[in-house]
């Protein structure tokens, strides 16, 4: 039995930032692009198993999951296909939705669901002893595997998608290893396609891979990681800091969470592109968005398009009167919170960004940011544009308390000694290095994603060779500076 | 490739232009079978990764870090500080040691430090036992102890693990500043442990290691302590062991009280003390941890003067 007590996240692990990691993808690398060059089926099967390989260390008895869920939707997808009737192609496509969020319901809501149960029986007076608690770990990536193959599923009963017929290129597509735990969520009409196709080598694909490789690296070592135990210490202590030690707890870890995730999900897309593969952009700079409209087409881009495809559309979308729109703005985003994890801080999170959503849908102006960027043809933002960033930025920060905080009466507290009164004290690093040099790194840090807004696919896009090397040197001196082998490696979003 | 070799020449360039990571002085085992280090050395000790603590040391002609030369004589009062890397103060300027803070409190007294990362009462008798002549004109010894670990051994012998540190290969490795660097902020730990998964993949392990009882470990320690103690002497009346009583424990202090041992306990000025008296990322005494001790140690010897 898969039981255990412990935390999901571990050292043990083969993470992007692990010395096993780079063993391991140099090994998988030379043999898809110099022993199976010309074999495709050859090629998918190698992924398939380097997958298998890259998931299994961390635990091998969860690769029946992913084992099963493959099954499962190559065999719907195979299904749908093949009927012409209505009902019984959606029969088929509940069968895939059952049960992939059965998987998620059991693996990751079920505690949360007996839990909250429970709470409501206390609520109203009446004392229930759990004895129905199941002491399972959550497997790493489920979330994102399931949503990939459901999209799968979805996608042929849309007809966007034919079929494959071929199990083990639709395995490898499910398990593919630079996005199986933590994303880009991928629609089966983009990679699936890639992955029935002869992929060729190009040597500039190669070379943006490994410079979106070096970037993700340096976001999570750098940025991520060394400011990791500063806001770990303003969370976990937020009841004895004075408000301005909060604001730049909350602050930070604004930081701290687009590093980890946009670092893993460029490391993903490098990765992928290092096998002949693109992946879809996860992360456009949302820092710069400037309503909340504009940082959800930024942030975590595959699973709010995965949201939008197949949830907010079929459920109607906007195109109804305007209460039916708020309420599907509403589903969205409480479902969005919710897939985050089975707690209630991530459905107020959700509830939150919803709030902050629907004035800017009533208002018209959901979209009106939606192909262009921050000072799109000047050098420097206006003083609106500014504002705007600022207050966006101010508004997401806010609603990541509740994202942080292990509780829901944890993030009313810490939000609690915000607002009354302030307070100002000067903050000292728990492990005593000098807190100017974050001040520094997260300014220099800004600055230069502002420079690069324009293509988050190529962070060193500079055409002389010289400034190129000379920013390959400072990142790679970033990271010596600001590697700490005591601090925690794992991914942040590897909990969901 | 090109890019590779010239990143890794630029960033050689960085770590040694901004002195980002330590010298090592070199060590070696004298005549007489006593580990120092080469006399005569100057560098920089750096502590904590971006340059967080940064000093200077010196090692005199004698083989340890100090501002002054060691030549004790019948006419001046001096004071011998014996120990780990505490006393050795590679952490702090080597004009700014626990020696120097004693000897700015004490008028006409000279102060010795006979640090040396890693010394345990083994290795201190040893040496007090085998520079004896030396020894014996000094008028008080100091003789820093930590019990769990400094009393794991009841003879003394030349450590060959740290004696490795000098063979051709780690000097030559040395001889990169970057690789220093990277050793230094533990970037090879996980290469480290990939290598022991590695190995240790087809070995069984045997579960046959005797979980020895904290009592029983206390035992062996003060038996060691003992054998140590006849082995190469311990003069009562000149030597003070200087102890942190929270990591010591009692059944230890009872001997010592029993057997006439003097020691002085840093633990309730340092456990007083409102600010911090370590470096944080490095556990060993930051400046007013060293005045605290030196406060100490000088106080006990004023008594003593006194007397």
């Amino acid at each position: 039995m898969l039981i255990t007590n412990s935390y999901p996240i571990t050292n043990n692990y083969m993470v992007f930032n692990s010395l096993e990691f780079f063993v391991f993808l140099p090994i998988v690398f030379v043999l898809y692009w110099f022993v199976f060059k010309n074999h495709l089926k050859a090629q998918n099967i190698l992924i398939l198993i380097a997958s298998y390989v890259f998931y299994g260390m961390w635990d091998w008895r969860f690769l029946s999951l992913i084992l099963l869920s493959t099954i499962v939707d190559y065999y719907v997808g195979l299904k749908i296909h093949a009927t012409t009737a209505a009902d019984q192609r959606k029969h088929w496509l509940w069968v895939s939705v059952i049960f992939n969020v059965g998987l998620l319901g059991c693996f990751k809501y079920y505690n949360f669901f007996v839990d909250s149960w429970i709470d409501m029986f206390v609520f109203f007076g009446y004392e229930l002893k759990s004895t129905w608690m199941l002491s399972v770990i959550l497997p790493i990536g489920i979330s994102f595997y399931t949503f990939q193959t459901m999209s799968y599923s979805f996608d042929v009963f849309y007809k966007k998608l034919k079929p494959t017929t071929d199990f083990l290129s639709f395995a490898a597509f499910v398990s593919f290893f630079p996005q199986l735990v933590a994303g880009p969520i991928e629609r089966a009409s983009n990679l699936m396609s890639q992955i029935l196709n002869k992929r060729t080598f190009h040597y500039n694909q190669i070379v943006s891979g490994l410079q979106l490789i070096l970037w993700g690296l340096f976001k999570k070592i750098v940025i991520a990681d060394s400011i990791g135990p500063i806001v770990d210490d303003i969370f976990t202590n937020y009841a004895t800091h004075a408000t301005s030690t909060l604001i730049l707890g909350v602050t930070l870890f604004s930081f701290q969470v687009y590093g980890d995730f946009s670092g893993y999900s460029d490391i993903a897309i490098g990765t992928s592109k290092l096998f002949g593969i693109e992946l879809m952009s996860n992360f456009k700079f949302p820092n710069f968005s400037r309503n909340i409209a504009e940082y959800w087409q930024r942030w975590h881009i595959s699973l709010s398009t995965w949201f939008r495809h197949y949830i907010y559309i079929p459920l109607g979308g906007s195109r109804g009167s305007k209460l039916k729109s708020i309420r599907n703005i509403c589903i969205i985003f409480l479902v969005s919170g919710f897939w985050h994890g089975a707690n209630w801080t991530f459905i107020f999170w959700g509830a939150f960004h919803a709030l902050a959503f629907i004035p800017v849908f009533l208002m018209g102006r959901n979209a009106i940011y939606k192909d262009t960027v921050i000072a799109q043809h000047t050098m420097f933002p206006s003083f609106t544009e500014l504002g705007q960033v600022l207050l966006t930025f101010v508004i997401v920060t806010f609603s990541r308390i509740f994202f942080r905080s292990e509780s829901i009466a944890d993030a009313f507290g810490f939000i609690n000694r915000l607002c009354f009164p302030f307070t100002y004290e000067p903050y000292y690093h728990p492990m005593g290095y000098r807190m100017i040099d974050y001040y520094i790194l997260i300014t220099l840090f800004v600055l230069y994603e502002y420079i690069i807004r324009k293509n988050e696919r190529s962070p060193f896009m500079f055409k002389s060779k010289v400034v190129r090397f000379v920013m390959y040197t400072i990142v790679v001196l970033c990271m010596l500076l600001f590697y700490d082998s005591n601090i925690d490696r794992s991914f942040i979003y590897f909990q969901f | 490739m090109l890019y590779a070799f010239l990143m890794v020449f630029c960033l050689e360039l960085i770590v040694r232009l901004f002195h980002l990571t330590k010298d090592y002085p070199v060590r070696y085992v004298d005549e007489f079978g006593v580990e120092k280090w080469v006399p005569n050395q100057k560098g920089f000790a750096v502590t904590g990764i971006r340059r967080q603590n940064f000093s200077e040391y010196r090692i005199n002609n004698s083989g340890y870090n100090s501002y002054r030369e060691f030549s004790p004589t019948q006419d001046q009062v001096e004071i011998a500080l014996v120990g780990d890397s505490f006393i050795e103060g590679f952490h702090q300027h080597y004009a700014n040691s626990i020696g120097k803070k004693i000897e700015n409190r004490l008028k006409d007294v000279d102060v010795y430090e006979y640090g040396y990362a890693g010394y345990d009462l083994a290795d201190q008798l040893h040496m007090i036992n085998i520079y004896k002549n030396t020894f014996d004109l000094i008028d008080y010894v100091v003789l820093g102890l930590k019990f769990e670990n400094d009393l794991t051994r009841g003879t003394y012998t030349v450590l060959q693990d740290r004696m490795k540190l000098e063979t051709p290969l780690y000097k030559i490795l040395r001889q990169s500043k970057l690789l220093v660097y990277l050793q230094n902020i533990g970037a090879f730990d996980s290469s480290k442990r990939l290598l022991f998964k590695i190995t240790s993949l087809n070995k069984k392990y045997n579960s046959t290691s005797k979980n020895i009882s904290e009592e029983a470990l206390h035992q062996q320690y003060i038996q060691n302590f003992e054998s140590l103690v006849s082995n190469y002497g311990f003069d009562k009346s000149r030597f003070t062991l200087l102890l942190d009583s929270a990591h010591t424990p009692q059944v230890f202090l009872n001997y010592l009280d029993k057997n006439g041992f003097k020691y002085l306990d840093f633990s309730p000025p340092l456990t007083a003390s409102k600010t911090s008296t370590n470096l944080i990322y490095d556990m060993h005494w930051n400046n007013h941890g060293r005045t605290l001790i030196a406060k100490l140690i000088a106080d006990s010897i004023a008594n003593n003067l006194e007397k």
